[in-house]
């Protein structure tokens, strides 16, 4: 019978059902969206990867003396004389040598093709290789490179056309002679020289990234052994299935990170949803209280009530999930077309996606249903006789109660967090958490300050708007419960929102703040990508008339100490010409052996000058440096500081980063002469103080801009929630609007009306939400001082604009409930049962 | 334009022909169509003079709420013509509608009359508020003092019994001295005290003030405090009575109830 019932209802209330279940729809399209995503890449790199190196049995290659971080170009290489030495091994079949490095291609715009993420790979043709001829020839000699089809589709270069290419060394100007089919490399790039060529610019003349070959029978892990037995100290041997693992775990551990960032924004979205469901359902149950009661008083037992109105919840979770999954994945397409990669692979679709689209629709939409399900069975029968009954209402006092002690627990657990303790292994935990309780907690105590806030918010309307203003602004306080959880789903956005814009200028002052203090240099000439600035360049640039100095910086990746470690590597006159530095002892003098950390380091190791410490360099070989002096952190040169010549002697190809110029005067002339000078590198751009900043900035700004797009989807679901709650209180108010129509309120005034509250919850949801937002933005800021974010700063233009964004979202959210309020029949209205 | 039979004949006429605030020209209202077709109105003309408290009654299904309802602008009419003052309400649309029933319409219903948000004195206030136009000050104290309900202007309607809601909803009705108040039933939710007193309020309005009041009921008591009752039954208007006393209303309406009489 409650099943008959509770069908009936759902049956009655489509338009409430698509309602509540649009906030589903969105949060599990988010989650569906991001499997479906995730599921696509994996495959589409899993054909990548089973196309490579098919027929190695076994690889030989330097032991990885750094994990993580890009070893192919800093990894010691293979010298091509162990050629000869495993082709002799008993089983070994066509052992060939792998050239591996870095070649970017330059555009018809002169500007370098991908280089977001996935690689700008420098390769040596290797006949009979990974690589298939699509036209052309293979390439012979210094003049002539094969690259990938679709790279030379994307470009627009067809075979015979000369092309430029920037590698670390002077850019080339090689000819197209051949295209290659490397298979879907989704954006990656790719370019082919003979092998001389390929060693003398990726790498070094006589030696190999690796040698990998085929058996002649012998199972691969037999021949790894043997091939084993016949290495030199530092090199290892693995097989080709190892080596394509391998491959294949770089990338997928890529993904799972991305697919967990996006993962994270998607249960924001869902939480946001959780209070839209909760609402709407509060809401729903309110006004069905009499029937409700009426069921009571015939028989129906509480937990009937409750049974049925959670039957509902599960159906709205249901449709809701159906619904998500589809538009998940025409979400995860534009996901595709936004990271950059044609679909026409196609969609991949697991029971993952699936089972958890329905897990956390149904799931999520039940436990938000829960408890307005269990205050409609506490509704006394008695309600069916009387006119106007109040739900049982739990006193405030219980709500501030528990609000509180969940806001000030988050709190706490955001400071523990913030303050570097771990839990499960991660301080994200802590502080996730904790700010999950916060917003639960402020949402609990939202309805208590709503009162005043509302009032003040709303105080202009009755002047300003008259009497539609008046009753607008006591709509709003009507039901403080209802006001406070819409107002709460778009909180948690903005809040988010908030955060990351502080965090965005805060970081943005840092950063110019310590370019001021420890940038010493009038121009930076840096390289784009993963090349450097190799000595054309170099030579260049010390030519432009007014250039006193032109030093280079080098950064290098090895263990210090047994751990891993970055570091800047330079001579002491590029190090005191580039940058400003605070010594707090010892001298900058690093000579060929000294090595120069700062304070944080020197205290953590209790390391003073003189102190000599191991350091192991990618290439292998461990240098015992030399503690020469300590300085103040500097966020130009990192924590640490290796003397160049000792770095330059342990690498393979060592190529600056960045180069420091310093000249006479710092007019744009001389910016122009430098821009000239270095017209003919593609790869390398020359900055002042301020570009250098602003290109910073734009770095900043572009991840702000980022994050804030992922933090849309739950603003927009908070805007479903506005539009629902306004729906419904029209429904519910469906009397009063028909009175005061009948008294004389115009269409107009009543939409106003309607449009009035919108905007009063939406600005008290955006003003809670903006004021959490720099609560979190600045005490994250106070933590992460040490880390160089030292300036605190408040975007106020940016949140005063978010503030108005809100108020737009109101008047939008009011349009379609106002409407159809103004088209209400006013005979059906004020007749209504 | 003379008014029409049967107000003129019985009584109706006593204020001066032509001197209406509201009338019925032949109008017609139809529900529905085919099987389900109900003929709510069929051709009624009625005057409703001004100054005076005029009850329309009849039993369930009459269509005297129907009536009123066209006549006051809420509902649209299939035929005919309905008139408040000189403004021929079916050439309104809604906005001029609205604006109408704002200035020179005044309503009271039988439930939910008041704006739960606003406080007694907000809803009596309320149209005038609306139409930006500020209360006279006199007439309002004047009004509040009639229904007595000075000392709980401040109220919410939810703080209020049953009968000062309704006295709020009259005190609403009288504030902005629309010509005409059109009262639904508005004793229906009361009891016989409370009800009584809303009547005699209402009855003195009309009668001191000089204000011109349509109610519809079933209630022949509620009947007797009117000056003139009008009969209706199966859409048509059957009798008119001057001077109504309870008893002689409860005897004509018994006549209804016998099958077939309505065309007696």
């Amino acid at each position: 019978m409650m099943v008959k019932v509770t069908l009936r209802n759902l049956a009655a209330h489509k338009l409430r059902l698509l309602l509540t279940a649009v906030s589903v729809i969105l949060g599990v399209a988010f989650v569906a969206g991001t499997l479906i995503f995730t599921d696509t890449m994996n495959r589409q790199f899993d054909d990548l990867f089973n196309g490579i190196g098919q027929n190695v049995a076994v690889d030989v290659r330097a032991k990885k003396v750094v994990d993580g971080g890009d070893e192919t170009i800093t990894a010691r290489p293979v010298p091509a004389t162990l050629l000869e030495r495993l082709r002799r091994v008993d089983g070994v079949k066509d052992p060939v040598g792998n050239v591996t490095g870095y070649a970017a291609i330059v555009g018809k715009d002169g500007k370098l093709l991908g280089g977001q993420g996935p690689p700008q790979l420098g390769v040596n043709w290797v006949p009979g290789g990974d690589l298939d001829l699509k036209t052309g020839r293979a390439p012979s000699g210094p003049g002539e490179i094969v690259i990938d089809a679709e790279t030379a589709e994307r470009a627009g270069y067809r075979v015979g056309d000369q092309i430029q290419v920037v590698v670390n060394g002077p850019p080339q100007r090689p000819r197209i002679v051949g295209l290659a089919d490397a298979g879907h490399l989704m954006g990656a790039t790719m370019a082919a020289f003979d092998t001389p060529t390929a060693q003398r610019l990726l790498l070094k003349p006589g030696y190999f990234s690796d040698i990998s070959m085929a058996s002649a029978g012998v199972d691969e892990r037999v021949l790894r052994d043997r091939v084993a037995a016949v290495l030199p100290a530092g090199y290892e041997a693995v097989t080709g299935t190892q080596m394509r693992e391998d491959a294949k775990s770089d990338v997928a551990q890529l993904m799972s990170f991305f697919s967990i960032f996006l993962m994270v924004f998607a249960l924001i979205s869902i939480f946001v949803g959780a209070f839209i469901i909760f609402n709407t359902f509060s809401m729903l149950v309110a006004q069905r209280t009499r029937e409700l009661a009426l069921l009571r008083a015939i028989g129906a037992a509480r937990r009937q009530i409750t049974r049925a109105v959670i039957g509902e919840a599960v159906a709205v979770g249901f449709v809701g999930a159906t619904l998500g999954l589809a538009v998940g994945a025409g979400l995860s397409v534009l996901l595709q077309s936004v990271v950059g990669i044609d679909g026409s692979g196609g969609l991949v679709f697991t029971a993952m996606p699936v089972i958890w689209s329905y897990v956390v629709g149904i799931g999520v939409t039940v436990v938000s249903a829960y408890f307005p399900a269990r205050r409609a069975a506490k509704i006394p029968p008695v309600a069916a006789m009387r006119d106007d009954v109040a739900l049982p209402q739990r006193s405030m006092r219980i709500r501030i109660a528990v609000g509180g002690a969940l806001t000030a627990g988050g709190a706490v657990l955001m400071a523990l967090g913030l303050g570097g303790v771990e839990l499960g292994g991660n301080v994200m935990i802590p502080i996730g958490v904790g700010a999950l309780a916060v917003f639960l907690g402020v949402a609990m105590l939202a309805p208590v300050i709503s009162g005043p806030v509302v009032r003040v918010l709303g105080a202009v309307y009755p002047r300003v708007f008259g009497t539609p203003g008046r009753m607008a602004q006591r709509n709003a306080l009507r039901n403080p419960r209802r006001t406070a959880a819409t107002a709460a789903a778009l909180m948690i956005g903005l809040a988010l929102v908030t955060t990351v814009n502080v965090l965005g200028s805060s970081m943005r002052a840092s950063v110019n703040a310590e370019i001021d203090k420890v940038l010493g240099a009038d121009y930076l000439v840096e390289a784009q990508g993963q090349g450097g600035v190799d000595a054309t360049a170099v030579k260049a640039v010390t030519a432009v008339p007014g250039v006193e100095q032109a030093l280079p910086l080098y950064q290098g990746n090895g263990k210090i100490n047994g751990k891993n470690a970055w570091f800047a590597a330079a001579d002491e006159a590029a190090l005191t010409a580039g940058a400003r530095l605070e010594m707090k002892s010892g001298s900058t003098r690093l000579g060929t052996d000294g090595m120069m950390v700062d304070t944080d380091i020197a205290e953590a190791r209790n390391w003073q000058v003189g102190t000599v410490v191991p350091v192991q360099f990618a290439g292998g070989a461990t240098e015992r440096l030399r503690i020469v002096g300590t300085y103040a952190p500097n966020q130009l040169l990192g924590p640490r500081v290796v003397a160049a010549e000792a770095f330059k002697k342990n690498t393979v190809n060592p190529t600056p980063f960045v180069l420091v110029v310093n000249t006479a005067s710092t007019d744009a002339a001389t910016m122009a002469a430098l821009e000239r000078a270095l017209a003919g590198h593609p790869g390398l751009e020359v900055r002042d103080q301020a570009a250098f900043k602003e290109s910073m900035s734009q770095q900043i700004d572009g991840l702000v801009n980022f994050l804030t797009v992922l933090l849309t989807m739950s603003i927009i679901i908070a805007a479903v929630g506005v539009i629902n709650t306004l729906a419904l209180s029209v429904i519910e108010r469906t009397r009063e609007i028909g009175l005061l129509r009948a008294v004389g309120v115009s269409r107009r005034q009543l939409r106003r009306m309607i449009r009035l509250e919108s905007v009063v919850i939406a600005l008290f949801g955006a003003l809670l939400g903006i004021g959490i937002g720099v609560l979190f933005g600045s005490a994250t800021q106070r933590a992460l001082v040490d880390q160089g974010l030292t300036v605190l700063s408040v975007p106020v233009v940016t949140l005063a604009v978010y503030l108005v964004l809100a108020a737009v979202i109101g008047v939008l959210a009011a349009l379609w409930p106002a409407w159809r309020a103004g088209r209400m029949d006013v005979l059906k209205a004020i007749s209504v049962e | 334009m003379t008014h029409t039979a049967p107000t003129t004949d019985e009584g109706l006429a006593a204020p001066g022909a032509g001197d209406l605030a509201a009338r019925a020209q032949q109008i017609t209202k139809v529900y529905g169509s085919g099987d389900a077709r109900v003929v709510a109105l069929d051709g009624v003309t009625l005057g409703i003079p001004r100054g005076r408290f005029t009850a329309i009654m009849g039993p369930s299904g009459s269509g005297k709420s129907t009536l009123m309802h066209c006549m006051a602008g809420l509902d649209s009419i299939d035929s005919g013509t309905v008139l408040i003052g000189d403004v021929e309400l079916n050439r309104l649309d809604d906005k001029r509608l609205t604006r109408l029933r704002r200035d020179r319409v005044g309503f009271v219903f039988q439930a939910f009359n008041l704006v739960p948000t606003l406080t007694a004195l907000e809803n009596i206030t309320l149209p005038m508020d609306i139409a930006g136009r500020k209360p006279d000050r006199q007439w309002l104290d004047r009004v509040i003092d009639t229904v007595g309900l000075r000392p709980r202007l401040g109220h919410r309607p939810s703080q209020l019994s049953g009968g000062q809601q309704q006295r709020v909803a009259c005190a609403r009705a009288l504030a902005s001295r629309p010509e005409i108040i059109f009262a639904d039933e508005p004793t229906g939710n009361l009891d016989s005290r409370s009800g009584a007193e809303v009547l005699g309020f209402l009855r003195d309005s009309v009668r001191e003030m000089g204000q011109t009041i349509v109610m519809v009921t079933h209630d022949p008591a509620a009947a007797a405090y009117a000056d003139e009752v009008v009969f209706l039954a199966d859409g048509r208007i059957v009798d008119t009575m001057a001077a109504p006393t309870a008893e002689k209303v409860l005897e004509r309406m018994k006549g209804f109830d016998l099958p077939g009489a309505t065309s007696a």
